[in-house]
This record gives structure tokens, sequence and C-alpha cells, in this order.
């Protein structure tokens, strides 16, 4: 649980904790909600700690440093944004925010390859639905769940800026385009093979 | 016809500093510098009636010497490359294969409007653009171009940052891009103050588009008349216009701006596959309205653009045929815009699932005569959001009930059933 405000201290007395300041913590906790870092993971962390440093001197840096961590971790662990508030001096709120309002972290631990497919007008009209029906059935799970040997997950996402290769896809950055149905079991063995 | 934002593209290796050098890269850049003041540099730009790319059609000359007259600084020039408009990727195309020409203009407008610290921010999709745009800021660092004392001018320096994005399309709305480069959501601001009064930290900032600025050097080498009359009749320049959806050739071609949606459609992209009839097509992307093939000759250019109750937008021209339905076509679009709204103001919020409900109702052959006059309701309503997204994103779904009516009716009055994909 977070500090309340019952049991927030002020050189040693109980205090209020004013409703803006931020929580330092000894010890980096987990809100309610959501699960903790595994503790073979948490090495981690200081690897993080070391590569938000040089992220200090560039103001605004919070888009940089989600990346970093989601780049170590997968995803973007409740750790990771204590850190990264306490080490750039913004407020954890605003961390939590970027994280959740920009599409490409993620909060829950992902596989090593996302599979982003552009739903939108170009590539639906040139068959989108049927290339994340067919990557759903060659990996035998919906969108937005891990397929069950942990390599994917399909996400269906706006707009790639890659119409001229409609249907278009992303393997993580890579680009992906036109992709038939009948391309993806050969696409998926190409990523199984690191050839993707 | 001459190319000017493309004219690199086919060069080997196009996006190295050395091909850009050789195709005459960075010597409008160093005539700049020799030869014109800031003064000059916007005069000739406002001359040659540069306007932004990235859909508003702002005169960009007037914007840096806005942006110039500013007391405060340091001053900034920032690159919109957060192009996420649903059909639209001529940025991309130009961030891979030619990032100095974006580059070399944004020094040109940081130059015109005395800006000393830059911002080059994509979207966080365009991970091949990352690569090269980020090698080419360390070319032109290493050649001097960038930097202290650029071109050996004591007097001008300017310090480029690379950023990316994270995905959200409302970040190419320029305040919500300063809000991303601030570290923050990427919710907009309230305008005025306008950006090049009040942009990234609060201080003037000079936001183009990354084809605005790619135009600049050509305009400094071969003179404002020359771009003007590039354009056909009052519409000056070129545009990079891209082809999607139903179309045989998915490509992108520079034109003069003003062209007529035929020519871009037929005889660029070979019309639509055989067999199949031309049944209506998108000028500039999501946000723009559908048109039918009776407006095929209408010049794609943002008056006359207006004048058909649509916009000229980003230029990404998506085509439907006979096989396309246009209410699925007008219930993605709002799908897309309900993904996309920040949710910072009460009207988009709620209107854009709003539209998505009603077009789901119609779909599964639930809707109701009234419920056409709903959309109306709710997208005057949606006029009062905070920012241009809630202003843009129901004009596809009305426009498409206002030309394509008969397709909603015919799903209304129980003609229709299409199974959901």
């Amino acid at each position: 649980m977070l500090n309340s405000p019952a049991n927030f201290q002020v050189n040693g007395r109980a205090a209020a904790r004013p409703y803006c300041m931020a929580i330092h913590h000894t010890e980096l906790e987990t809100p309610p909600g959501r699960e903790p870092l595994p503790e073979a993971e948490r090495p981690k962390l200081d690897t993080l700690r070391e590569r938000l440093q040089p992220l200090k001197e560039l103001p605004g840096s919070s888009i940089e440093a989600l990346y970093a961590a989601q780049e170590l971790f997968s995803y973007v662990p409740p750790e990771a944004i204590t850190m990264i508030a306490e080490e750039l001096k913004i407020p954890e709120s605003q961390v939590f925010g970027v994280a959740t309002f920009y599409t490409m972290f993620s909060l829950e631990p992902q596989p090593p390859n996302v599979l982003r497919v552009c739903r939108d007008l170009s590539c639906h009209l040139a068959g989108a639905p049927k290339l994340i029906g067919a990557l759903e059935q060659e990996l035998g799970v919906p969108r937005g769940h891990a397929s069950p040997d942990g390599q994917f997950i399909v996400k269906v996402v706006s707009c790639l800026g890659l119409c001229d290769m409609q249907p278009a896809m992303l393997v993580n950055l890579d680009q992906h385009g036109p992709v038939m149905p009948d391309d993806v079991p050969n696409l998926l063995d190409d990523i199984r093979n690191g050839a993707g | 016809m001459e190319l000017v934002v493309t004219r690199n593209f086919g060069n080997p290796k196009p996006w190295t500093l050395a091909s850009y050098r050789e195709s005459g890269g960075y010597e409008a850049l160093e005539r700049v510098l020799k030869e014109m003041s800031p003064e000059d540099v916007t005069e000739l730009i406002k001359a040659s009636n540069l306007t932004g790319r990235g859909g508003a059609f702002f005169p960009t000359g007037l914007k840096w010497e806005f942006v110039r007259k500013d007391p405060k600084t340091p001053r900034y020039v920032v690159v919109n490359a957060d192009e996420s408009e649903p059909g639209t990727y001529v940025n991309r195309l130009s961030l891979e294969l030619d990032p100095h020409m974006t580059i070399e203009g944004m020094i040109i407008a940081a130059y015109a409007s005395n800006a000393e610290r830059g911002y080059f921010y994509i979207r966080g999709e365009y991970g091949l653009s990352h690569e090269r745009v980020k090698a080419a800021l360390r070319e032109a660092y290493d050649a001097g171009f960038l930097g202290q004392g650029i071109c050996g001018r004591d007097d001008f320096n300017l310090e480029v940052e690379f950023r990316r994005g994270a995905g959200a399309y409302i970040v190419g709305e320029e305040t919500a891009l300063f809000n991303s480069l601030e570290g923050k959501r990427g919710n907009p601001r309230f305008k005025p103050p306008f950006p090049t009064n009040f942009g990234v930290w609060g201080l003037p900032t000079a936001i183009n588009n990354v084809e605005t600025l790619a135009a600049a050097p050509a305009i400094v080498m071969k003179g404002a008349e020359w771009f003007k009359d590039l354009g056909i009749g009052d519409a000056a320049g070129t545009k990079m216009y891209c082809l999607s959806g139903n179309v045989v050739n998915p490509v992108c071609v520079e034109l003069p701006l003003g062209v007529s949606a035929r020519e871009v459609i037929m005889d660029h992209g070979g019309g639509v596959p055989e067999g199949r009839t031309l049944k209506g097509f998108k000028p500039g992307g999501a946000s723009s309205a559908p048109l039918t093939p009776a407006e095929l000759d209408a010049p794609l250019e943002p008056k006359s653009m207006a004048e058909l109750g649509t916009i000229m937008g980003t230029g990404g021209v998506v085509v439907f045929d006979d096989t396309a339905c246009m209410v699925d076509v007008a219930y993605r679009d709002a799908l897309f815009f309900e993904d996309e709204s920040c949710g910072f103001c009460i009207p988009c919020r709620e209107g854009t699932p709003n539209l998505v409900q009603i077009c789901e109702r119609i779909l599964h052959g639930q809707g109701t005569m009234d419920d056409l006059d709903l959309l109306e309701e709710l997208g005057a309503s949606m006029m009062a959001s905070f920012c241009g997204l809630g202003h843009f994103a129901h004009q596809p779904v009305r426009g498409a009930v206002s030309r394509f009516r008969e397709e909603f009716e015919a799903y209304i009055h129980g003609g229709h059933r299409r199974a959901e994909t």
C-alpha cells in the first residue's frame, strides 16, 4: 500500500501529507491493483537508474525514460514509474499519465514480438480484417492476448502511415506489407527464426 | 513537371549527406547565410505563397516573421513529423528517403525566425525514419550545418534535439506536440496564445510540417516566382499526394497544388481495380468528408475543397470502389476518432463514442431515420470541442450521410445486413 496520509511523518512526527507532494520511497512500492516486479527482474532496476542519468539533463524526456524502462522489462512496471518520477523530478502522476496516454507503452508484460496491425480505412479496404483473422487463427489467441508460446501478441492499432503497403503491419518497429492472409505462416516462421 | 520535395528520391542512397550534397544540398543554406538577412528570407517565403503542408495551409513566411518579432528568447523551431492521419504517408517517405532536405529547411527556418534551439519530433511508429533522421542530424552536426557558429557565422547557432512520440494521433496538433515535448500527456492547449508567441516551454516557436520545411531550400535557390508558378491557378507550389484504398497503384506522387482528383486517381493511381467502378474518394485523410465521382474534376487545393464542404487535409487520397460500403467507411472513421480522442473535453470525449454507436446501430439494421438527424445535431454540438480533432471527427460521418444517403437509408430500411468484421 501507498503511504496513507495517516502514517505520513515529518521528523518522526505524524503529519498530513500535502496532496501534491511526491512520495519518496526508501523502498519502491507497488500501487494497489498492479503486480510488483518479479524478484528476478529487480536487478534491472539499477540498470534503469543508470540509463535515466543522461535524461536528467534533457527537460521533458519522460517519454524516452518510459521507452528505456519498456526496453529493459518489456513493459513499464510500477517500480519504474516511481523511479522515473524520482530521478527526473516530476510528479509520479504525470509519469503514470504519460505511460497510459501513449499507446506504445504497455503496463503489462509483453511478448518479445508485438505485431501491430493497422485497422484504419486504407488497410481495412485492402483486407486488414482477413489479415487480423489469419494472425489470430495461426497464433491460436485473439488480438490483445499473448500467444501460447509467449512469443507474439497481435495489437490492432490506428493508421501506421504504411498505406502504400496496405494491408500493413509492424513487427516491433519493422515495416511489413502488403501482408496477405496466406503470407502469415511464413512471416511468423521468419520472425521465430530471427529473420523477421 | 519540375519536382521540389521528391526530386532526390531516385538517387542512390539519397538519405546520406554525400548524396544530398551531390544534388546541391545545403547550397541554399550557404546562400542564405552569405547573402540574406532573416528579413530577406521571410519576405522571400511570403512572396512564394508557401503554406503549411500539414493541412492547415497557414502562410509559412508569416509564421516565421511572427516568431522573429517576439522578443522572448530562446526561440524554437520544431519539425512536426507526427504524421498519423489515416491514408497519409508523405512525411514518412521524406524522412526515410531525404531527411537532409527537411533539416536544411529547418535550419533556414531557424535563421529566418531567429531561433537557436530546435526539436525534430517524429511519431513513435516510424522506426526507419528515426534511424535515418538521427544519422542525418549527426552528419549535419559533423559538417558544421548544426551546432555553434553554423557555416562559419559566429552569430548563428542552432542546437537540435531528436524526439520521438509513442503513439498518439492528437500529438500532431501543434500545442499537443509541445506538451509531448515537455514530457506531458499530449492534450492540446488553448489558443490563443498561438505557438508563434507561446510554443514549447512557453517560448516563441516556429512549428512546421516536414513537407513545408523541405520546400524552403528550393525556393531559396530558384526564387519565389518559380515556386508560385508551379501551382495551378491561385495555389502555389507542389504537394505530395498519396493514394491508398481501392486503387491499383497505392503510390505517392508530387504534383502541382490544385491538380484535379481525376489526374491523381486515374493517371497516377491507375484507377480502381479492373471490373470495378469508382464510388467515391476522400481528398485528404480520414478527417475529410468523402466526395463522389461527379466531383473528380475539382482541384485538390484548400479553397475549392472547402467550397465542396470537405477539406484538402494532408493530401492522403483514399479511393473507394463499388465493393466499399460507405456506412462501414463512416464507421471506421468514427472508430478511429473515438480511439484517438484525448479525452480532455466533453464534446469530443462523449461525441466520438456516440458517432460510433450511431454507425453501429445503422450497420446492424437497428437504425432509424432519426439517427441521421441525430448525427447532424451531434456534429453541431461537437463543434464546441476544445481542438480540431473534435471539430473534424464528425465531418467524415456527416459527409458520408450527405453524399451517400441512400446507402444509410438502405440499412435503415432493412435492405442491407452486414456481418461485423
